[in-house]
């Protein structure tokens, strides 16, 4: 409950507590392979880094956090290098990162759920650059979009290590069969058209939709205005070099309301404003659900499951593509988790080319319950422990460079990524009342007075 | 022994405020100076390197502006205080914050004044105690996620309104077709929230079909409708007549506006006839009837002219859904009450201590003289309380000035509301995760020095205890 | 000296008479009934997070916990099987005491010195010294995160249980001298005359005294201390130990997107269970009279 609200803020990795002590005290042997260890991947020969310890702190919990700790365990085997997990659950991450790193301890790694973070700790020089053996990994294993988003002025300071589909619709098949609806949409019209059909199958809320949590509202307006006003329009607004008023704008909150305003496809918005993340999720495939459809990213999978929801993947519990709106070609909104290195602990560098390796990758996804996709080129999707995510994997590797980023995490956080406030914000209340104007005006207010844009 | 016995029950009959007096010194002034060196040194020191250096570290920061990454920007003087101040949403904060501390400290100090008193005064005062004082060991994470739930707006997850909506249907049944409504435009206008009526007019010939959709399917139908059934002509008392019907066949298949095999009639519904042909003004029911479990309702005295039929907003009645306690009027009562949960304890042991703290003596003196309990509180009791109950009242004003846990966690139960329930504390968090410490310093300074008034409360009583 | 009660006290003795002793016998039915009630109500969250905690997690979504009692089949203690089987959570049960049981001993010693020395010492400066220590109370944690980072990185305590002990100990402190300050003050200021009449050193009248005769004030203290770091999280995960405590084991738990009640609450009554011995094991201070312990 709690832990989900910031799930899009930070991630990240700790100060290494005793890297120097350990030095200093291990193995005579140890010392002159651990200063060769940053000049070549684990990929060519795993480096020995004996002795060296490096602690990480994410926000992962749970059956991800094991999953990582499963690559860090493997990472020691290879190198001898001990890598420490400790979570930051709930919304404590981007706290406790920005008072380590302003207090002088930053950590050695850190995985940032945000771009927007990354440029920025990468401009105040806060970051270590990738070294040549991680480019090479990053550059052979992933599509050349996932490392721009990971770079500043040319510069790559972090490796991918998790991805996700975040143009996926969840719909309840059962609800789906009573109301006689046999195929899923795949324009936007069709999708209206459906609910209607569910709401008259007796189906109280078709569409459930988060609006307690502002960043569920975030999403559903970046696949919507990135079908309506393209792939370049939308890096432009993501930079806020176009102001929130622009009419591209006003077209794809004039097509959101046409669904958010239709209180028989979302139920009345007062009610609508108060369900949570995973609330949403179990409203449409509880025991007795009220709701056939949710949308959100792939990790409503790991939420159906987690939650422990009578509905079975794949069988009750399917998704399709995000409809395409007015003709608009395939596209695919996407999210993910980088590693970036703070500190030149010697073992930084190599694990950080070992994240970007098909073999780390096929740690982490085929780890039960873990939810991870990975956009690793390299990683067959007969990797994955269920066929859902193999899908939902395979979606993001197919189309290469042709996805963008979440627009809101690419954003100050103070305007992306707070609860109740800015982005977040301004969407609820566009919720509640429907006022497109009126929202634009408040978005582009909020916008300006963030600091930090890149 | 005795002489302790003395001396306390001398007390006894001191006033309040003058509980403490300063001594007076019997040592010399040099000697008694080093003594409290050595008494506060390791207080005064951690304080002043952990606490205190931050503070002040704080001011100065307050006084620059926020650079990338949380880094230190330019000196912008009192800029930080102006946007704190001109921001509504902290202008809110502070409201809700007085709002705590004028109801929160007083009734939570009350509260446990009363338990601490009473519980005295039952045999099982320890079960009693450690009942209260449970919510202080569980941690505020827990405490907010049940009281997360127990606000929950949905009567069957939350306890507060499965109370509240049970107490109402007990009383007022909701009865009626909640979702339904008319299947398309074809036939009839308006929604169910203001009821709907048919486009055309009918006479007694036709028959009249009213379909509806939104019966929900999943679930077994309700024992009011049965088999829907078209009513064939001249069949019937004649007059007009009709099936008003769920038009919708499960798993699809069904033609609109045609009754099919599968689709169920809505018996119960209520359908008004109002004379077509006039104006607005004309709108008045000339006749009303209820359709049968088949769906199939009749207005036998209608045989001549031309009507509309109408579906009263009654016929749609939503159930009672209970009282939305985190909504936007609630939300801070509705936690103060469970800070009340979690702090009454606190105020209770303190004051339990304060109380084990009077000599039984001057108690049972008091007793003896055949004093009431009443008479015994007021006059023993309270007075030697007086001083413990000012340092609850006190650490709780602090407390709620700073109050974060509860607001932050169960504020999240109310989705996009909870912003209503914010507080500087919260506030001044959501400034520091974002980074923008010259803001969170800030906002810190004026937290400090709102317990500024607190503080010249304190001064007052020490100048009384000096004379 | 002896007691001198106030005159209608006695004159209360008078009046007394049969119905004023059956009202009282009345009035004690009552008052038993009134704190029962309130008992019940006071546990009806806790017993909801409790039934929460012994439920299958694939009801949550359901309904309420009440729908258990009704149901006894939805009863389960997988939930703390499930906690338990990791290894983490038994080994954070110590790393959380050795946080909290220096903290609290540190932060009682250190406070009940300077309550001594704010109530009984005369020094310069005495109250405006002790004004501040009060309005330190009000000094949010999170804005000593950043100055401290940058103090303990320079002492070279980071990531050590020193350094989450100290900060718990100094933030712990106001509050334990605001508290014992007024508490001591509340001592028979005769009897300390008198001991140092006798020539008694200060330390042996604290020790001797003022201890003892605070020991419910110190009591409560402690607990409340005690309690404050046991549930901590925010502190430890920002100077974080390379032990980890309770709390963080506890969190690495929940699952990022769900709701994580069947972790959340098994947790609680987990974390609960030494807290609560505390209190029970403190209890009797709380409850003996000042003279039970007291000088001689």
């Amino acid at each position: 409950m709690l832990s989900t609200r910031k799930i899009i803020v930070v991630a990240i990795a700790t100060a290494s507590l005793s890297t120097m002590v350990a030095c200093g005290s291990s193995s005579p042997a140890a010392n002159p392979a651990a200063s060769g260890g940053s000049s070549g991947g684990p990929a060519a020969g795993a480096p020995n880094l004996k002795g060296q310890s490096f602690s990480v702190l994410g926000q992962w919990t749970g059956a991800e956090q094991a999953a990582f700790q499963s690559v860090l365990d493997q990472f020691q085997k290879q190198t001898g290098a001990t890598g420490t997990y400790t979570p930051t659950p709930g919304g404590d991450e981007a706290t406790v990162l920005g008072a380590k790193v302003a207090g002088g301890a930053p950590p050695d790694v850190a995985i940032l759920a945000l771009p927007g973070a990354i440029s920025q700790y990468a401009s105040v020089k806060k970051l270590k650059p990738v070294s040549e053996a991680g480019q090479a990994t990053v550059r052979a294993n992933f599509a050349d979009e996932w490392a721009k988003l990971a770079s500043l002025d040319g510069t790559l300071y972090g490796v991918p290590v998790d991805a996700s589909n975040k143009s996926t619709v969840w719909y309840n098949v059962k609800a789906f069969d009573t109301a006689g609806v046999t195929s899923a949409p795949t324009t936007w019209d069709g999708l209206l058209k459906n609910g209607k059909t569910l709401s008259d199958s007796g189906v109280t809320v078709p569409f459930s939709i988060a609006g307690g949590d502002g960043w569920t509202l975030t999403d559903w307006f970046e696949n919507v205005y990135l079908r309506t006003a393209g792939v370049e329009m939308y890096d432009k607004l993501a930079r806020h070099e176009i102001p929130w008023t622009d009419t591209s704008v006003t077209t794809a909150l004039s097509t959101l309301k046409q669904l958010w305003g239709d209180p028989s496809l979302v139920g009345q918005p007062d009610t609508a404003l108060k369900v949570a993340f995973p609330a949403s999720v179990d409203n449409t495939f509880k025991a007795q659900p009220s709701s056939s459809v949710v949308y959100e990213g792939s990790f409503v999978a790991t939420t159906i499951v987690g939650d422990k929801n009578p509905a079975k993947l794949g069988t009750d519990a399917k998704f399709f593509a995000f409809p395409s709106i007015a003709r608009s070609k395939p596209v695919l909104e996407a999210g993910g988790d980088f590693a970036v290195g703070f500190t030149s602990n010697p073992a930084v560098q190599p694990f950080l080319s070992y994240l970007a390796t098909p073999e780390a990758a096929k740690l982490l996804v085929s780890h039960d319950g873990s939810g991870f996709l990975s956009a690793n080129k390299k990683l067959p999707s007969s990797s994955y422990a269920d066929p859902t995510s193999g899908d939902l994997a395979q979606q993001i590797v197919e189309v290469g460079d042709n996805f963008r980023f979440d627009m809101s995490d690419q954003a100050p956080a103070e305007f992306g990524g707070t609860p109740n406030k800015g982005e977040w914000a301004d969407l609820q209340t566009f919720l509640g009342n429907g006022d497109v104007a009126a929202a634009q005006q408040r978005l582009e207010r909020d916008a300006t007075a963030a600091k930090g844009w890149s | 022994m005795s002489h302790a016995i003395e001396a306390s029950a001398d007390t006894a009959a001191v006033p309040a405020g003058r509980a403490s007096p300063a001594p007076r010194p019997r040592r010399a002034p040099g000697e008694a100076r080093w003594l409290a060196v050595a008494f506060l040194a390791p207080a005064l020191v951690l304080l002043s390197a952990l606490v205190l250096y931050p503070a002040g570290y704080s001011f100065v920061r307050s006084l620059f502006g926020d650079d990338r990454a949380g880094g230190i920007g330019s000196f912008v003087a009192l800029g930080n205080y102006r946007e704190m101040f001109s921001d509504p949403g902290i202008l809110k904060a502070l409201k809700n914050n007085v709002i705590w501390v004028v109801v929160a400290p007083t009734v939570v100090t009350m509260v446990g004044l009363v338990f601490a008193v009473l519980s005295e005064r039952i045999r099982w005062s320890t079960v009693f105690k450690t009942v209260l004082f449970m919510p202080m060991a569980i941690s505020f994470l827990a405490s907010g996620v049940t009281f997360e739930m127990l606000y929950s707006d949905q009567p069957s997850r939350g306890l507060a309104n499965a109370v509240v909506v049970g107490i109402h249907d007990t009383f007022r049944p909701t009865a009626g077709y909640p979702n339904v409504h008319a299947r398309d435009a074809t036939v009839m206008t308006g929604s169910a929230a203001i009821g709907y009526t048919t486009i055309a007019g009918y006479s007694a010939a036709a028959t009249v079909i009213l379909p509806m959709a939104g019966l929900d399917l999943t679930t077994a139908p309700p024992s009011s409708a049965g088999p829907a059934l078209l009513p064939a002509a001249g069949a019937g008392p004649g007059g007009l007549y009709g099936v008003i019907w769920n038009d919708f066949r499960p798993g699809g298949g069904g033609h609109g506006n045609t009754v099919d095999a599968g689709e169920l009639g809505l018996g119960g519904m209520r359908v008004q006839a109002v004379r077509d042909g006039g104006g607005p003004a004309d709108d008045k029911v000339v006749a009303t009837a209820t359709a049968d479990a088949h769906g199939v309702f009749r207005f036998p005295t209608l045989t001549s002219g031309s009507y509309r039929l109408k579906l009263p907003a009654s016929n749609f009645g939503a159930p009672y859904h209970g009282i939305s306690w985190l909504g936007p009027n609630l939300i801070t009562p509705a936690i103060i009450v469970a800070y009340l949960w979690v702090y009454a304890g606190f105020a209770m042991v303190l004051l339990a201590a304060g109380m084990a703290s009077i000599p039984r003596d001057a108690l049972e003196a008091a007793r003896i003289d055949g004093a009431t309990e009443w008479q015994v509180f007021r006059r023993v009791t309270a007075p030697l309380l007086a001083p413990v109950l000012l340092v609850v009242l006190v650490t709780l004003v602090i407390n709620v000035l700073k109050v974060f846990d509860l607001v932050f966690i169960i504020s999240q139960g109310a989705g996009a509301n909870g912003h209503n329930a914010d507080v500087l504390a919260t506030q001044l968090y959501s400034a520091f995760s974002a980074q923008r410490y010259g803001l969170a310093s800030a906002i810190g300074v004026v937290l400090v020095l709102l317990v500024l008034p607190a503080m010249a409360f304190n001064i007052r009583r020490f100048r009384r205890e000096d004379r | 000296m002896s007691a001198a009660p106030p005159s209608d006290i006695v004159t209360g003795a008078i009046n007394r008479g049969f119905a004023a002793r059956a009202s009282a016998r009345l009035g004690g039915g009552v008052l038993r009934l009134v704190l029962i009630v309130v008992a019940l109500l006071w546990l009806l969250p806790t017993f909801g997070l409790l039934v929460e905690s012994l439920r299958d997690p694939a009801q949550f979504a359901n309904g309420g916990w009440w729908n258990a009692i009704s149901h006894p089949a939805q009863l389960t203690t997988g939930n703390y099987t499930a906690l338990l089987k990791n290894h983490a959570i038994t080994g954070s049960f110590f790393n959380t005491i050795k946080i909290t049981v220096p903290a609290t001993v540190a932060v009682v010693l250190i406070g009940s010195a300077a309550g001594y020395a704010f109530a009984w010492l005369e020094f310069p400066g005495r109250d405006w010294l002790f004004l501040l220590i009060v309005a330190m109370l009000v000094i949010p944690i999170q804005i000593a995160f950043v100055p401290v980072v940058k103090l303990f990185g320079s002492a070279g305590l980071t990531g050590s249980i020193l350094s989450v002990i100290l900060f718990h100990v100094a933030f712990g402190l106001p509050f334990a001298i605001f508290l014992l300050r007024n508490f001591f003050a509340g001592i028979p200021r005769d009897l300390l005359e008198a001991a140092r009449m006798d020539g008694a050193r200060e330390g042996r009248i604290f020790f001797r005294i003022v201890l003892p005769l605070g020991l419910p004030a110190i009591a409560s203290l402690g607990i409340f201390q005690f309690l404050w770091v046991w549930n901590d999280l925010l502190v430890a995960l920002i100077f974080q130990p390379k032990s980890e405590p309770l709390t963080f084991a506890l969190a690495s738990q929940t699952r990022q997107f769900g709701s994580s009640i069947d972790v959340l609450a098994p947790g609680a009554f987990l974390s609960l269970i030494v807290p609560l011995a505390v209190f029970l094991g403190f209890q009797r201070f709380f409850v003996q009279g000042v003279m039970a312990g007291s000088v001689k």
